[in-house]
């Protein structure tokens, strides 16, 4: 019987690939979405990681996330410097890092921080060269395509966006970080001092009061320590030394001149709006899996009309009913099964690719894989298929013989 | 051996006043050769549908020992046609992408009954005996006429009781319909099957012991007289 399916298949190759490829392509969407989604939950949640609390200006909170952990332009009002030489004095602070943005170098954002960051306190290392230790030095991301040596003249805004370049201020590229998976690795990191120095802040923290005769003074020290004087910056990136730290700095730190947040927390609230978008699409993706399911009952009716003759001879060679349901069906399932295992890979692929699409625009490793539950939708998807199944493989039972078989 | 008797029967369609087939009285004697011919339209297909199961007569009794198939469930009738019919049709309806073994083999292995070795055996035999050397060649590159070999070793493969060829030279060329003419007459007795053959080929239906008119669903003429009422 099994040969009989088979060559019977191989038979009706063209209509069979077609059920297949249909199958497919509603298992692929379906998959795709879940998956595409969950990279996305995954790798930003990563992105998130190294960014326990975030100290800024009070101002939208998904805004400061968004600026900070994922780099995206945005003009976050300054948190005084004092603020800054607070928390850096502050014993429950393993470190805390000042980040400042604005400026670019071509596409590529320009990140003013201290190594406290970039080193994650110590935690990490560079892949290349050494960690920048004068105002007009700089590491690049782990994806940044420059070479060590080359110099880097900020623009402040981006060039499309009418920026300008401060052609007084210059980097020279001494090392580069440690791949992390997130916005960063496509980013150069300057000290905060040059980002600063750039925009006529040096004020207090700066040896030099005079930007005049200040320019390209690469004796001035980075880095801690911070002073009362140290000028505004847009947000501080904090290392709690526990969770309970975290936590209480975070009520700490929610002041009338200051906001405290937890990236994570802030992404969480995301996900719910990014699941019910999910929701929609997940949707979408099960009504086209019923437009094809009905598609394939409607292929199946008219395979079966046209094998009625084939059919009805079968039977009155001897063939059971029986046998004839499980040939018709069994044939209905394997195309779908079928289809629905090339649907996996192939949305497994679309994911994939969207995930390195969208990886080489924003910097963020997203992680496609299957889980348990994606299983389960294949399953359902295999189970609901063979009911549907159930319709045409009786009706090829129930015909009259003789009158398929009349002429 | 079993002899088949119709009585009565009666085979109506719905919106046709009159019925498709109405036979009083006949009796097929276990192991006669017999041709049942008619215009088109006459009732031959009908005919051979009651006898073989695939219909149930609207009235009448259809006896086969003392089983009347008229009473039978459809799955009984299956049952009953599956051991003791074998049929040869017009149109083969051989299965391309098997071999000719696999399609003598089929009603055996899509049947109830168990697949035995003897099955192939005598499927082998069977197509030795039709004068088919390869076994295992696929159908689709066979001649029409060995295409009908295939299909008389098919009918045979269950050892049924009555043979039914519905026109099993009609789309054949004339050596290859008379060779198989031959196979199935010499077959039939070898086996010790009743055969019944409807047909339009003259050539065919004189080598009958017996030949049946059929016209508007009745008996008109019959070589044997005694035997129609």
């Amino acid at each position: 019987m099994i040969r009989f399916i088979v060559a019977d298949l191989k038979r009706l190759w063209a209509g069979s690939l077609v059920i297949v490829l249909l199958v497919a392509c509603a298992a692929a969407l379906g998959i795709a979405v879940t998956l595409q989604e969950r990279a996305l939950r995954l790798g930003s949640a990563r992105a998130a990681d190294a960014f326990d609390l975030v100290v800024a200006a009070p101002g939208s909170e998904t805004q400061i996330v968004l600026a900070s952990v994922f780099l995206q332009p945005s003009a976050l009002p300054l948190v005084s410097g004092s603020v800054l030489h607070t928390l850096s004095q502050d014993p429950r602070v393993a470190w805390a890092a000042p980040v400042g943005f604005g400026d670019f170098y071509g596409q590529i954002p320009i990140v003013g921080t201290t190594s406290d960051l970039v080193l994650q306190g110590g935690k990490k290392t560079l892949t290349d060269g050494r960690m920048f230790s004068k105002r007009t030095e700089a590491v690049i991301g782990a994806k940044v395509e420059m070479a060590l040596g080359d110099i880097v003249t900020p623009m402040h805004g981006l060039a499309h966006e009418g920026g300008h370049v401060h052609a007084d201020a210059t980097y020279t590229v001494v090392g580069r970080a440690a791949e992390t998976g997130s916005p960063w690795d496509k980013a150069i990191l300057v000290p905060i001092e040059g980002v600063w120095h750039v925009h006529g802040m040096e004020g207090a923290h700066g040896l030099n009061l005079d930007p005049h005769h200040g320019e390209q003074n690469e004796t001035v020290s980075i880095g801690e320590p911070w002073t009362a004087d140290t000028p505004g910056v847009p947000a501080i990136i904090v290392k709690p030394k526990s969770i309970g730290d975290a936590y209480r700095l975070r009520q700490e730190y929610r002041t009338a001149s200051t906001t405290a947040i937890f990236p994570a927390e802030v992404l969480t609230r995301l996900y719910a709006t990014l699941g019910d978008a999910r929701a929609l699409l997940s949707a979408v993706a099960i009504g086209s899996q019923i437009l094809v399911g009905a598609a394939i009952a409607l292929v199946a009716v008219i395979h079966v009309g046209q094998k009625r003759s084939q059919i009805a001879a079968l039977r009155a060679f001897g063939a059971p009913r029986t046998s004839l349901f499980i040939i018709v069906w069994s044939q209905l399932l394997i195309l779908t099964t079928l289809g629905a295992a090339l649907g996996m890979g192939l949305g497994y692929a679309i994911a994939r690719l969207i995930s390195h699409l969208l990886k080489a625009e924003s910097g963020v490793t997203m992680p496609v894989a299957f889980i348990g539950s994606d299983m389960r939708m294949v399953i359902g998807l295999i189970v609901a298929a063979s009911l549907l199944a159930l319709g045409p493989a009786a009706l090829a039972c129930r015909q009259s013989v003789a009158g398929a078989l009349r002429r | 051996m079993s002899d088949l008797t119709l009585s009565s029967v009666k085979l109506c369609y719905a919106g046709l006043a009159d019925p498709v087939l109405d036979i009083s009285k006949l009796r097929l004697d276990a192991g006669s050769h017999i041709a049942i011919t008619g215009a088109s339209g006459s009732g031959k297909s009908s005919l051979v549908n009651i006898i073989s199961g695939l219909e149930r007569a609207s009235d009448g009794k259809v006896l086969w020992d003392d089983v009347d198939l008229c009473t039978l469930s459809e799955t009984a009738r299956e049952r009953w046609r599956a051991a003791n019919i074998g049929l040869v049709l017009q149109d083969f309806y051989l299965f391309s992408g098997l071999s000719a073994l696999e399609n003598v083999l089929l009603p055996v292995r899509l049947g109830r009954v168990r697949f035995r070795v003897e099955h192939r055996k005598r499927a082998e035999h069977l197509l030795k005996r039709v004068g088919l050397a390869r076994a295992d060649q696929p159908v689709q590159t066979m001649s029409r006429g060995e295409m009908q070999r295939v299909a008389v070793a098919r009918a045979l493969v269950t050892k049924p009781k009555i043979l039914i060829a519905d026109e099993p030279t009609a789309s054949l060329d004339e050596a290859s319909g008379l060779a198989v003419g031959d196979l199935l007459i010499e077959l039939a007795r070898e086996e010790a099957a009743t055969l019944l053959v409807v047909s339009h080929d003259a050539q065919l239906v004189s080598r009958m012991e017996r030949r049946i008119r059929l016209s508007r669903g009745k008996i008109t003429e019959t070589a044997t007289p005694e035997y129609a009422a």
